[in-house]
């Protein structure tokens, strides 16, 4: 054999070990960051976790219009669902300044505004409680081998982002005919979905595959009557333009018949609700026939294998490790 | 807290299913299933109930949100004799299962109590008569009060 061959064999064989070691740690990570997900001990006092608002079956939504804080404080926005969360550049309602999802975590768990998991001031007692559980010693140890095993609160945003970036919901009734190069069967979301795509011009916002742009609109009605104690004024409060003002997110539309209420408020108790809430000149031509048409091809968005999946579900109490 | 909470409950305005809230009497939370004959609570009666922290409580069924180790919870065993529609409030946001033969009921509604009343969570089950347990788990204080009232 040359050198070049062995060599060759050489490289072939630290790239095949590294292959191997990323994929375990990769596998450790998610593994971490899954069972931190539905960890209490990321509040202040044990009441919350990030599964307590985002719960799998209700597609990582909570049903309520939005949800008080571990220390009793008033929610701000209605808790967005999760699905494939990975794709997306822009997280949360109204935010373009998040690097990602680790970033992000970090405002229900320590932010201000609203008061959410309260640790603010106190993110040393996250480590100090994870350092008492044998499995997270361990779970840190093989996730962050070159920092011996460190339980930081970047490390545990990091495996949270790790999860969180599993949870890809592709498998609803619409991906299994459009994989099949099949119509949808009924008749009705047919219907729907060709409005959906066309003269109602749903798409134009609400694109596929994500069935959301990604990007920030204004599209909620003038004048509006709110029971949001608080002031919300969307992406402007973020960067402090005047121009982004009452500018949110467009929300992903996948699993969205399992996700009400909907709007960044929670102000919407229903799909047709939202619908019309859109101030938008299109919403005044459609009859109540088209929205149920729309209404039930969003129904064939609704992925029933992701809010059972076991991989995303709460971990068992026994260590992985 | 909760004294306060109760004192509130004396003036607010309570519906007749919500009206014993305004009286407690102290239930002291078992932590395990062996404990549960004495930690009985009565339909339509009030209660204090005194909670532990969570790493000691043995939960009959994995609650979904079982707390961290420094939130507090406990287990209850109540008697439903007939059939129907229940509410249980709670002074707490704790989080609530109604167990019965290993299986936790589903809440049909959940909302919040009556204004100045004390109560922080009300949640509506369909429940068949039998024995159930009744399990708090991920609250933030180690005692709360809880009430089950039959609302059809």
């Amino acid at each position: 054999m040359s050198r070049i061959q062995q060599a060759i064999r050489m490289s072939f064989a630290i790239f095949l070990c590294t292959t191997q070691l990323y994929a375990q740690n990769d596998q450790i990570m998610r593994d971490l960051g899954r069972r931190l997900f539905y960890d209490a001990d990321l509040s202040i006092n044990g009441t919350m976790s990030c599964a307590t608002c985002h719960e799998q079956r209700r597609a990582f939504t909570d049903g309520n219009r939005m949800h008080p804080g571990a220390l009793g404080d008033p929610g701000k926005r209605n808790i967005p669902g999760l699905a494939n969360v990975r794709a997306f550049k822009n997280l949360t309602w109204a935010n373009n300044h998040l690097s990602g999802l680790a970033e992000q975590s970090l405002m229900p768990i320590r932010g201000t505004d609203p008061i959410e998991m309260g640790m603010n001031g106190y993110e040393d007692e996250i480590a100090k409680r994870l350092s008492k559980n044998e499995c997270y010693q361990k779970l840190f140890s093989l996730a962050f081998p070159n920092q011996h095993g460190a339980i930081t609160l970047e490390n545990v945003t990091q495996a949270l982002e790790r999860f969180e970036k599993t949870l890809i919901s592709d498998n609803s009734l619409y991906d299994q005919m459009a994989k099949a190069h099949k119509p949808l069967p009924l008749k009705e979301a047919r219907e729907g979905e060709k409005l959906f795509f066309g003269a109602a011009k749903c798409n134009s916002c609400h694109s596929a595959p994500l069935f959301s742009d990604d990007d920030f609109h204004h599209v909620q009605p003038q004048n509006r009557q709110t029971d949001n104690p608080t002031t919300d004024y969307g992406l402007s409060d973020v960067t402090g333009n005047p121009k982004d003002k009452n500018f949110f997110r467009t929300p992903s539309l996948r699993n969205a018949a399992m996700t009400s209420p909907y709007w960044h408020d929670g102000s919407a108790d229903t799909l047709r609700d939202a619908i019309r809430k859109h101030n938008l000149k299109i919403n005044q031509t459609l009859s109540e026939r088209d929205i149920d048409t729309i209404i039930a091809f969003i129904d064939t968005l609704s992925d029933s294998s992701f809010i059972t999946n076991p991989k995303f579900s709460k971990p068992n109490p026994e260590c992985p490790y | 807290m909760l004294m306060l909470s109760t004192l509130f409950a004396r003036e607010a305005t309570l519906p007749a299913e919500l009206s014993a809230w305004k009286s407690l009497s102290y239930v002291n939370a078992a932590k395990n299933a062996d404990e549960l004959n004495d930690a009985v609570l009565i339909l339509n009666h009030a209660s204090l109930v005194g909670l532990s922290n969570t790493p000691k409580v043995k939960y009959p069924l994995r609650p979904a949100n079982e707390g961290g180790t420094v939130s507090y919870g406990g287990i209850f065993q109540i008697t439903i004799k007939e059939s129907g529609i229940y509410r249980i409030a709670l002074a707490n946001a704790s989080w609530v299962d109604m167990v019965k033969e290993g299986k936790a009921a589903v809440s049909i509604a959940h909302s919040g109590g009556p204004e100045n009343s004390g109560i922080r969570k009300m949640l509506d089950y369909t429940l068949e008569a039998g024995i159930y347990t009744l399990q708090l788990s991920a609250g933030a204080d180690s005692t709360s009060a809880v009430l089950i009232t039959k609302v059809k």
